[in-house]
């Protein structure tokens, strides 16, 4: 399956570095199309005037957290369908089992490599096609 | 032995003289005479009472004074007002050293990454000209590895102090009270935010990815 490379992608993180990471990350896989938020409510703003293919997010942020954001997410008919992936450092059982129920497509765990976050949105793509 | 027993021992006579005497008016003497060998009766007794009191309020004394010198040692003002500021300056400083390290690489690598390759020789030189760079950036390493070092030997005394104060608690000196929660505490816990698993704990993306 071929990946659409201009998808728009939201990144949502509170740390400007790790922003950047992912921005450069994804720019060197081939992904231009990238626009930052800073947290959960951040990003919950601009899908008020955006729609976007694909999130991704960390899961420890203030005042929303990435978890809430998905679930917010997931609760509103207009971006439900979004593809929601999260990058955490959070990597207890329960974490994991929570995101899932809430309906995130994958989960990563920091610190990760450009091999793992492109595998990983290939695989929530392929969940599509499957 | 306590005063009725003391009575009962040295004066029953008296006490037996007076009971016969009930209905008839006792010359003042007699009731002086009689209060002299109760007075004097009572002189043991409060003798022991005195030593008896001296002895436990001497260890209260004591107790007192170890209590003054083992919360000397916790010395709170230190902790408070010195070293948990110190503390939270050196993280602080962690924190800025390692984001301008981290940045100073990014824009470096982005330079990389960006630059003109047409040229292979100038771009070589570029190359190397900046992997000089990202060497300096990586010097701030040792100045955070040194100020881990300061924060570690600073929980370390704190670490100490904490146990002293738990001897204390042991000891039933210092009735603790029952363990607070912090309003961040307990949201972080009904957002499962726990913070980077230790060496060991949490689960590795392998295992992550069975479950998906």
């Amino acid at each position: 399956m071929q990946l659409d490379r201009n998808m728009r992608i939201l990144i949502v993180d509170d740390y400007a570095t790790m922003l950047r990471i992912l921005r450069n990350l994804l720019k060197q896989l081939g992904f231009e199309n990238v626009h930052e938020a800073s947290d959960g409510k951040a990003a919950l703003r601009q899908f008020e005037t955006n729609t976007y293919d694909l999130v991704i997010s960390d899961w420890n942020m203030e005042p929303m957290t990435g978890f809430e954001l998905l679930r917010a997410v997931r609760a509103n008919p207009e971006t439900a369908q979004t593809k929601f992936i999260m990058i955490t450092a959070e990597s207890a059982t329960e974490n994991v089992i929570a995101a899932k129920r809430a309906g995130v497509n994958n989960y990563i765990i920091k610190p990760f490599t450009s091999e793992i976050l492109l595998g990983k949105i290939e695989a929530v793509f392929q969940q599509q096609v499957a | 032995m306590n005063t009725a027993e003391v009575i009962e021992d040295h004066i029953p006579d008296q006490a037996e003289q007076l009971d016969a005497r009930a209905d008839d008016a006792i010359p003042l003497r007699e009731v002086i005479a009689m209060a002299e060998k109760v007075t004097s009766a009572l002189k043991p007794l409060v003798r022991s009472l005195d030593k008896s009191m001296y002895r436990e309020l001497k260890e209260m004394l004591d107790c007192i004074e170890e209590l003054r010198g083992d919360l000397s040692k916790v010395d709170p003002d230190d902790i408070f007002s010195r070293r948990i500021p110190e503390m939270g300056r050196e993280l602080g400083a962690i924190v800025s050293a390692t984001e301008v390290a981290t940045n100073s690489i990014m824009t470096i690598a982005e330079q990389v990454v960006d630059a003109d390759k047409s040229d292979p020789q100038a771009y070589a030189k570029f190359v190397e000209q900046h992997m000089m760079a990202i060497f300096e950036a990586c010097g701030f390493q040792d100045l955070t590895g040194q100020r881990v070092t300061r924060v570690i030997q600073t929980v370390e005394v704190i670490e100490e102090r904490i146990g002293v104060l738990c001897r204390m608690i042991e000891n039933n000196q210092i009735i603790p009270n029952a363990a607070k929660v912090s309003e961040t505490e307990k949201r972080n816990r009904t957002r499962l935010v726990k913070g980077p698993a230790k060496e060991g704990e949490g689960i590795d993306q392998d295992a992550v990815d069975a479950m998906f």
